[in-house]
């Protein structure tokens, strides 16, 4: 019985042109302003071949052992790091035309930045922070492993990377071209937007009612068409955008896995919020509110700069692991990113899916 | 005497503290076309609302075939077909996609569904316009797609919910025609209208609701008696206002 339902869903979806265009054209047009105007505000930060910035290690830092990496992982960033082992950090900055300055004290570390290089001072700073998280991070599986084998001692410990993963720039056309599409698949029930209006304004749902269709068989015979319905008409957008801006996905495979995860999981979101609210239009603002304050506190609209938003925000928010997964396979091919962003997805297909069937029973239960 | 097909006991709909439907009792022959009259707010749709397990009673029993019908839901609710007041299709879907979509939620696949597709739309005329967009047909080429998307299943029991609203009067004719057919080929039904005419056509009993009770049943001519017994020319819309009285209905 619900194949016939998926089938005539899916050509009623098919049939909505303007909706189908609509969300083609969609991410064409954001994609094309958005990567055109921060092309032209990040042209000095990307007109750059490399800058300069000191440092200092102070007596008993956990950065004597892993300077090397760092440096290392600094000149691929374009950041080429000196050693200054006297004199006042300021002085030094101004002296030796240094862009920032780290002093790497015991357990602790200091950037100082240059007024005079502002946007090279950020990336140090940036830079700097990154390889410290990543390095404490090792350095602490390091300890558990040494505590579980009972060898932990009082001894410092060192930061234990021999060779820092250090993410290349994305360029902002890429950036902007994959989570432009991540935030317009966000909003694939509209394509359902034809069948769901029709179905409350005509009383087509008492023809499944009088017919006991299970409320499990209806949500399933909109959400697989949705599923298709996205993937064709966001699919002609990732052709479109690609061939008209050379978007570059990286890791073909791994972006259509998560993509298609992604796409499972925002139908499963929207169709759980049109269950809820009965109300197309106001799903499709609680939609867009949901996924912006997703976006915002998943540094969506910072990751591609630098990073104010919290660590712990972020980690909450989907969007960012997806995000990181996709654009991180666009500049290295992998993704420390891939196994949260699949996790992430799987959990809102299936809770999305258990809260949409629960909400449509207790409705229909509290109408009738 | 026939088996009874539908029997209501002290149904009965609240919504808050409005009662709606109040202690129904009704009974329904198999093989009858029975007509439910009444004002706007009398209580037929939500009636048929109950009989079709779209609203659930607050208080009394439906029995359907003999057997609960909330009870025995999945057992005997594909021997229903039921045809809403709304045009309930899909303008985007053309007229065969439209009964293939409501005959397969009754379980009918594959080639057998494509005959009864075929059938259903014969039977209401549309077969030669089966690849036209419903929306572009008028409104009582509509109402017909509308019976043939509850029919295909072959039901025991028809149940029409003002089915002619706002179409021709030829198409009311071959409708009604078509609803007397069904009749002769088995089917009960149970049919409410605001017209007075087309039910006195076709049903064999009429019950006359008001306020959620049933008031008078009957036959039409039963009903006449009641109210003007000796007087022949009385017209069955007379018998209407006299039972519900004048005064305008919200």
């Amino acid at each position: 019985m619900i194949r016939y339902l998926i089938k005539n869903n899916f050509k009623l979806m098919l049939r909505n042109k303007w909706i189908i265009a609509a969300l083609i054209v969609g991410p064409v047009i954001v994609i094309m302003v958005l990567s055109s105007a921060f092309q032209g505000l990040m042209a000095s930060y990307e007109g750059m071949d490399e800058f300069k910035a000191g440092y200092r290690i102070e007596e008993g830092s956990i950065m004597k052992g892993s300077i090397l990496a760092v440096k290392e992982a600094g000149r691929e960033a374009g950041i080429i790091l000196t050693e200054y082992p006297d004199g006042e950090p300021e002085e030094l900055m101004e002296n030796n035309e240094l862009a920032g300055f780290v002093k790497f004290e015991k357990d602790a570390y200091t950037v100082y930045e240059s007024a005079d290089y502002v946007t090279e001072g950020m990336m140090l700073e940036y830079f700097i922070n990154r390889c410290m998280s990543e390095g404490i991070d090792m350095a602490l599986q390091t300890a558990g492993v040494l505590v579980q084998a009972g060898n932990a001692g009082q001894k410092d410990i060192e930061l234990p990377y021999q060779k820092l993963d250090y993410m290349p720039a994305i360029d902002s056309v890429d950036y902007y071209g994959i989570i432009e599409i991540v935030y317009f698949i966000w909003m694939s029930v509209v394509f359902a937007a034809g069948v769901l209006t029709e179905e409350k304004k005509n009383g087509i749902e008492r023809r499944f009612w009088v017919a006991a269709v299970s409320d499990f068989k209806l949500y399933m015979s909109k959400w697989i068409p949705i599923v298709l319905a996205t993937i064709i008409g966001i699919g002609e957008a990732i052709l479109v955008t690609v061939l008209l801006f050379g978007i570059h996905w990286g890791n073909i495979l791994l972006s259509a896995a998560v993509l298609l995860l992604l796409i499972m999981a925002s139908a499963a979101f929207g169709l759980m919020l049109y269950y809820i609210l009965k109300n197309l239009a106001v799903t499709v603002v609680a939609l867009f509110i949901s996924v912006w304050f997703m976006g915002f506190f998943g540094g969506s609209f910072e990751t591609y700069m630098f990073s104010n938003i919290p660590d712990v925000m972020k980690n909450a928010s989907p969007i960012y692991h997806v995000n990181r997964a996709l654009v991180e396979y666009s500049c290295m091919g992998h993704s420390a990113y891939t196994k949260s962003s699949v996790l992430y997805l799987l959990a809102i297909i299936f809770v999305c899916t258990f809260v949409a069937v629960l909400a449509e029973g207790l409705r229909k239960r509290g109408k009738v | 005497m026939s088996d009874i097909i539908l029997r209501t006991k002290d149904l009965t709909k609240k919504y808050q503290n409005k009662v709606v439907v109040d202690s129904l009792k009704l009974e329904i022959r198999e093989g009858e076309i029975f007509g439910l009259l009444g004002p706007n707010g009398a209580g037929k749709s939500t009636t048929m609302n109950m009989v079709c397990s779209i609203v659930r009673p607050t208080a009394g029993t439906i029995e359907l075939m003999g057997k609960n019908l909330w009870k025995s839901k999945k057992e005997i609710i594909h021997r229903i077909g039921y045809i809403p007041q709304d045009l309930a299709i899909h303008g985007n879907l053309k007229a065969w996609e439209n009964v293939e979509l409501f005959t397969s939620l009754y379980g009918i696949k594959g080639a057998e569904l494509k005959k009864v597709v075929e059938e259903s739309l014969r039977y209401v005329g549309l077969w030669e316009k089966k690849d036209e967009l419903a929306k572009n047909f008028s409104g009582g080429m509509k109402r017909r797609l509308n019976i043939a998307c509850a029919i295909g299943h072959h039901p025991d029991l028809l149940i029409f919910d003002e089915p002619m609203v706002g179409i021709d009067p030829q198409s009311r004719n071959f409708m009604l025609e078509k609803i007397k057919e069904s009749n002769q080929n088995g089917a009960t039904v149970i049919y409410t209208s605001h017209y007075m005419e087309e039910v006195e056509a076709i049903c064999t009993r009429i019950a006359i609701m008001d306020n959620g009770k049933v008031i008078a049943c009957g036959t039409s001519k039963e009903l006449k008696e009641t109210v003007a017994s000796g007087n022949e020319n009385i017209t069955l819309e007379e018998v209407f206002l006299i039972l519900t009285g004048k005064k305008l209905r919200d």
